[in-house]
């Protein structure tokens, strides 16, 4: 059971966290960009509800907002989980705190998709 | 001969509650090291200063301690390149204290064995050597000049926050040997380095690599592990 315990959440070692959080790191550098060119600079930096949300109404739109807000999930979930293998070592205690980790990360994404999704143009 | 201040980490578990220091002044000579600093006080004034050392020439290791708040080797650093006084020597940060400068190496040595730092290839052996070429033995580098010191282990917060982590000279280890052409041993060590305490504790903060007296660069090599290790698991 402890060993159990140890092994739970360094996924395969590491070494796929360690890949996706590199993958999602460039996915972040791209759409973070286009966040910012387009909500910040294009339109003379004027961020209204109605002009995002025309925005988001777009699937195209949709779809880059969604793969923003899951590349960013994972990139600060792992982080975190990063930070809780590098200063926690009691096993019940590092099982916890990933856990609680992934679970709000889960909601949060959840949260964010449906809204997404849901918005309309007005 | 010039009088310079030392600032000496001293503690002894079996009778002192804590660390304190001890301050020595020592008429210095012109091309003294910290090493020749540290007999000066054990030989000639006080002999309960305890320390390791071996072959004076930068070579077994042994001497590493920090000076100044940096690790390096005593028989290799130069009194005449420190302009500060006092001059603050403390034990290799990151271990337990055996006594003053003298620390408990065994995590280092255990984490090193975890790699297993010899070559292999089971291949019955050539009748002369197995033979590289300049391109190949370059991959290496120059981490076969790791004297396995740990000034770069115990520079290192990852190892400070998990002291089962390998470290920067136990990966620089296996480096060597998984970019040794010579090698077939990916799969042994594997285990140890795609590890909750392996190659993913590297924060790539670079100390290992400011602390290293032989110029080496552990935290390239555990980046060109890490891109190895991965592209093994694709
Ligand atoms: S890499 Fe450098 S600092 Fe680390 S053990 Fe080897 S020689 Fe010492
Ligand atoms: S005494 Fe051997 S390296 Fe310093």
């Amino acid at each position: 059971m402890n060993q159990l315990l140890k092994q739970f959440g360094t996924q395969s070692g590491g070494s796929t966290a360690w890949i996706w959080q590199r993958i999602t790191g460039l996915v972040l550098v791209i759409a973070l960009f286009l966040h910012y060119l387009f909500l910040h600079f294009l339109n003379g930096g004027n961020v209204t509800y109605g002009e995002v949300s025309g925005r988001l109404a777009m699937p195209l739109w949709k779809t880059i907002d969604i793969t923003f807000l899951t590349a960013a999930l994972y990139h600060s979930v792992q982080g975190v989980i990063m930070n809780i293998h590098d200063y926690v070592h009691r096993a019940m205690l590092r099982v916890t705190l990933v856990s609680i980790t992934w679970v709000v990360g889960l909601i949060l994404w959840i949260t964010g998709i449906a809204t997404v999704i849901a918005i309309k143009s007005l | 001969m010039a009088k310079r201040t030392f600032k000496i980490f001293r503690f002894n578990p079996e009778t002192d509650e804590k660390p304190s220091y001890k301050t020595y002044e020592i008429d210095v000579q012109p091309a003294w090291t910290i090493l020749d600093v540290l007999n000066e006080i054990k030989w000639f004034q006080d002999g309960t200063l305890t320390y390791r050392r071996s072959c004076r020439h930068g070579i077994c290791g042994s001497c590493a301690m920090m000076v100044n708040g940096i690790n390096n080797l005593a028989c290799e650093l130069q009194i005449a390149t420190m302009k500060k006084d006092p001059i603050v020597i403390d034990p290799l940060p990151g271990f337990e204290i055996y006594k003053d400068l003298a620390v408990n190496m065994d995590p280092f040595y255990e984490a090193l064995k975890r790699v297993k730092p010899w070559l292999i290839n089971n291949d019955p052996a050539p009748s002369r050597e197995r033979l590289q070429s300049q391109e190949e033995f370059a991959l290496m580098g120059n981490s076969i000049a790791c004297i396995l010191c740990a000034a770069c282990t115990s520079s290192c917060p990852s190892f400070w926050t998990d002291g089962e982590y390998l470290g920067p000279a136990a990966l620089l280890k296996a480096f060597r040997y998984t970019f040794d052409t010579r090698d077939h041993g990916l799969d042994q060590r594997i285990e140890a380095l795609d590890n909750k305490h392996g190659l993913w504790r590297c924060h790539k903060i670079t100390n290992c690599f400011t602390a290293c007296p032989k110029n080496l660069n552990p935290t390239e090599a555990i980046s060109k592990l890490q891109k190895r290790i991965v592209e093994e698991k694709l």
